[in-house]
């Protein structure tokens, strides 16, 4: 299958600060991706590289397997739908700002009508049909903004947080429509969130943006930090993690939660990180459950159904966090 | 009934019988107001764009210039314009002076700095993610810019009305150009001073109010056009 996009050792810089340095990444085709990471971690600056809005300073983007270049960048631009994080609705009414797309790619008035009709029936927008844009809240704005995307059903749909000004009930909506693209593969979506949950709920792929760099899903146990390297740990101010050979530079690590090793009282192993603590949370994704624990630091470990019968955990119970320090992966 | 009283009825009646000289002479300032702004806003407009979307060296320096000539006396456009009208002048063969054509161009002059100063102004304040959202949502370079104008249009609207504003109610142009012929040049602010003087106030009192109701429809016409535009 064809990649989504292709990216090689692209890079973005504001002023000093590089905010995206990405040596190689892909995003496949038909895929649900998802992107979390906190605020300043380059998410919106990548996103509106995907979306070919801004040129890197230096890499390649190979979209849809085509080498971007300028004389193909309008027309593969138009190939991707991108909703920005505080999106502009054009000063005309809702109706005019769904079908604007389909307006500057051509579509005929007859089609565009019906088109925009149909998106508006499908989200529920029809009280907000005929107000001017600009009259609208925050969470309808963002509501016109998604359904002006939607709308023209792009190979590539790129969302920036779209679940920030959203009411529970389009949240559910939007949810369900993410889903079901995801079930039939009809798009590729890369979606930006700061919540970990509704990011696996979501995502075929999840990854996390850490100083513009992209960290696989299963490295979400980000701890900050400094390496001590006369003794080979890693002090978070609360534990020192035994992580082996790494650069005094080192600032973020991260533990595989699939390494993780949950049991009720300290393992005699040679796993030389050990840490008690008490679980705070689970989620259940299919046949795995994510337990979430706290000891010092917040560690999500992943575990079977099996291995939670046994263990009998629920909200507060003691737990012993262990794993190798090969589990942990140096991130920054 | 006391003069000014008499004077105030006299004016409505010579309004509501539609006084031919009267209505004629409205229908002047009218014409060559709306051609002055016309042609003025033809190259504005779209100058105004470029120049706000446009960076390059001594952009500081032009705006500043036009900021103050938008306070630029009518009288001083209408001695310039006459010096170069005038029989001397280097342009006196063409015989404009105390034509129509003579008063259009010192309008244009006139609101000349206003449109472009006041659609910079709106450009330079409108919301930036106009063009990042027109990019992503499709547009190419072309398309870019007629979504910035239409979204810039009430900037546009608004230094439209106010030069429109500017150029009726001038009297230092049409007066040194026009000469303030009956049945050609003559308009409502030349028309007003002169019959004042002669001592025919009602007539000038009825030529104010048209004035002001002229100025007051051209405002609401401005803002039900901006509505039916979107």
């Amino acid at each position: 299958m064809t990649d989504a996009y292709r990216i090689e050792g692209l890079h973005y810089k504001y002023g000093d600060n590089s905010v995206i340095d990405l040596a190689q990444y892909e995003f496949q085709q038909a895929m649900t991706h998802v992107l979390v990471g906190p605020n300043g971690s380059g998410k919106t600056t990548l996103f509106n590289v995907l979306s070919l809005l801004l040129k890197p300073l230096s890499g390649e983007i190979y979209l849809l397997g085509e080498k971007v270049i300028d004389e193909n960048r309008l027309a593969l631009r138009r190939r991707i739908g991108y909703v920005q994080q505080r999106p502009y609705l054009f000063n005309t009414s809702v109706f005019e700002n769904i079908a604007i797309g389909m307006k500057l790619r051509g579509v005929s008035k007859h089609l565009r009508e019906s088109r925009t009709n149909n998106i508006i029936e499908q989200l529920g927008l029809n009280s907000l049909k005929n107000k001017r844009a600009h009259e609208l809240s925050g969470g309808e704005m963002q509501k016109i903004a998604l359904a002006r995307t939607l709308v023209l059903e792009p190979e590539i749909l790129i969302l920036d947080e779209p679940f920030t000004y959203l009411d529970k009930a389009f949240s559910l909506i939007l949810e369900t429509l993410l889903l079901n693209i995801r079930e039939h593969k009809t798009q590729t979506v890369i979606i930006s969130t700061h919540d970990h949950m509704r990011a696996h709920l979501l995502g075929d792929h999840v990854s996390s943006i850490i100083n513009g760099k992209l960290i696989d899903e299963s490295t979400i146990n980000l701890i900050h930090g400094r390496y001590l390297s006369d003794k080979q740990v890693f002090d978070t101010g609360k534990l020192l993690i035994t992580i082996g050979h790494a650069n005094q530079e080192t600032s973020i690590i991260a533990v595989e939660p699939n390494e993780i090793v949950l049991s009720l009282h300290e393992l005699d192993s040679s796993m030389r990180n050990r840490f008690q603590g008490h679980v705070t949370g689970f989620v259940a994704y299919d046949d795995r459950i994510e337990v979430s624990i706290d000891a010092g630091e917040k560690f999500h470990a992943v575990i079977s159904d099996h291995a939670m019968k046994e263990l009998d955990l629920e909200i507060g119970s003691k737990i012993w966090v262990s794993f190798k320090s090969s589990a942990v992966k140096l991130v920054n | 009934m006391d003069y000014f009283t008499q004077a105030f009825l006299s004016a409505f009646k010579l309004i509501l019988l539609f006084d031919t000289e009267l209505y004629y002479v409205a229908w002047t300032s009218l014409k060559i107001s709306l051609i002055s702004v016309t042609l003025t806003a033809i190259i504005c407009l779209p100058l105004g764009i470029l120049f706000s979307l446009n960076r390059f060296r001594g952009k500081r320096s032009i705006q500043n210039i036009l900021n103050t000539l938008m306070a630029l006396p009518t009288v001083v456009v209408g001695l310039l314009l006459f010096g170069l009208l005038g029989r001397q002048g280097p342009m006196g063969e063409l015989g404009l002076l105390y034509t129509q054509t003579a008063m259009i161009a010192g309008q244009c002059i006139l609101i000349f700095p206003i449109i472009l100063n006041l659609v910079i102004a709106g450009a330079n304040t409108a919301d930036p993610r106009i063009a990042s959202t027109s990019i992503v949502m499709g547009a190419n370079h072309y398309q870019k810019n007629i979504i910035f104008i239409s979204e810039v249009r009430f900037a546009m609207l608004a230094a439209i009305v106010a030069a429109f504003g500017r150029a009726i109610g001038e009297v230092g142009v049409a007066m040194m150009l026009g000469g303030n012929i009956e049945g050609y040049t003559r308009t409502m602010t030349t028309a007003i001073a002169l019959e004042t003087s002669k001592g025919e106030f009602e007539f000038g009192l009825a030529l104010g109010f048209l004035l002001l109701l002229v100025a007051y429809i051209v405002n609401i016409l401005m803002e039900r056009f901006n509505r039916l535009s979107t």
